[in-house]
């Protein structure tokens, strides 16, 4: 009978069978992902102004486009205001969060 | 600077090349454009999380935190990404790191199971590693197999025979000697082979 020695084994283990899982990250935790990676941003100086973030094609949510349009400088144009959104602490906080109006990023991460 | 370039994350062979889809998201998410950023979330963070879960099962209490380790290593590394290979393989050699990372600050704590009765590497015969030929069988057999390791075992495990660290790399990050390492690997692979055969995961 052949026989194989325990390292073998498990080289032959390993090779067979792949590990990865397929369940997909929580909606909730992409969502922390997002609100993490855009603070870091911040830290190193101001985000793309929403006025530069529509013109290269991209949506913006409803509160987005108030701000854009509101009588402000470009520096507030720039702030995350994502943080002070009630869309941002649902998303972190639920899997389904309630929450439907298109341009948000934190809807578009619930669909992802 | 150089090591992304010289020495990339992803040290596997990975198909295909950087499309321009890569290129465009990485300058967006280094302009700041915020919808970007959640672009780049959306696209990778299933991957990772799977692979990352995968590498820590079944202590799960410390995959999200790891996965946003990813990410933001990610994000401070970008403006070294130069197109070499594609983004998600970049960023996948990054959850690598990590995750040999966590196995290195694992394995430096002192082995509870030190004294463990070390028998020679005992053969195990081919039928019964094929007893269970069909894949989804072998897939829940060792995936029920490495949980029920002592959590020292199962990490050299799968540091040595899934992420293909050699002893002498794992004895250097971990601060140990290669022969503790072997040594450890030893009585892991012993200890799955006993688990294996008898089908006891407890």
């Amino acid at each position: 009978m052949a026989s194989l020695r325990d390292d073998e084994f498990m080289t032959k283990i390993a090779d067979a069978v792949e590990l990865s899982e397929a369940e997909p990250a929580p909606a909730r935790l992409k969502a922390r992902l997002y609100s993490a990676l855009v603070q870091q941003q911040v830290q190193t100086g101001p985000l793309m102004s929403l006025s530069e973030t529509r013109t290269s094609g991209h949506q913006l949510c409803v509160f987005e486009q108030l701000v854009r349009i509101a009588p402000v400088g470009e520096k507030a144009k720039s702030l995350n205001i994502c943080r002070v959104c009630h869309a941002r602490v649902l998303a972190e906080h639920l899997d389904n969060p309630p929450i439907y109006w298109s341009g948000c990023p934190y809807v578009a991460l619930k669909k992802s | 600077m150089q090591r992304l370039e010289q020495q990339p994350f992803d040290q596997r062979p990975t198909a295909g090349s950087p499309s321009s889809e890569d290129l465009e998201l990485v300058a967006g998410v280094l302009r700041k454009d915020r919808k970007a950023t959640a672009e780049f979330v959306a696209r990778y963070a299933d991957a990772l999380y799977g692979y990352v879960r995968s590498r820590l099962a079944p202590q799960y209490e410390h995959v999200e935190d790891l996965v946003q380790e990813v990410f933001l290593t990610s994000w401070q590394s970008l403006s070294q990404y130069r197109g070499a290979g594609p983004l998600k393989a970049w960023v996948m050699g990054i959850a690598r790191h990590k995750v040999e990372d966590y196995y290195r600050e694992r394995l430096r704590a002192p082995e509870s199971i030190e004294n463990a009765d070390l028998e020679p590497d005992k053969s195990t015969s081919v039928p019964e590693m094929y007893r269970l030929l069909e894949q989804d069988e072998l897939q829940k057999n060792t995936q029920r197999v490495l949980a029920a390791l002592p959590e020292q075992y199962r990490l050299v495990l799968l540091w040595r025979y899934w992420e293909r660290a050699s002893a002498r790399e794992m004895a250097l990050k971990t601060g140990k000697t290669e022969k503790a390492i072997e040594r450890l690997l030893a009585r892991a692979r012993a200890e799955f082979r006993e688990r294996w055969n008898h089908g006891q995961s407890s």
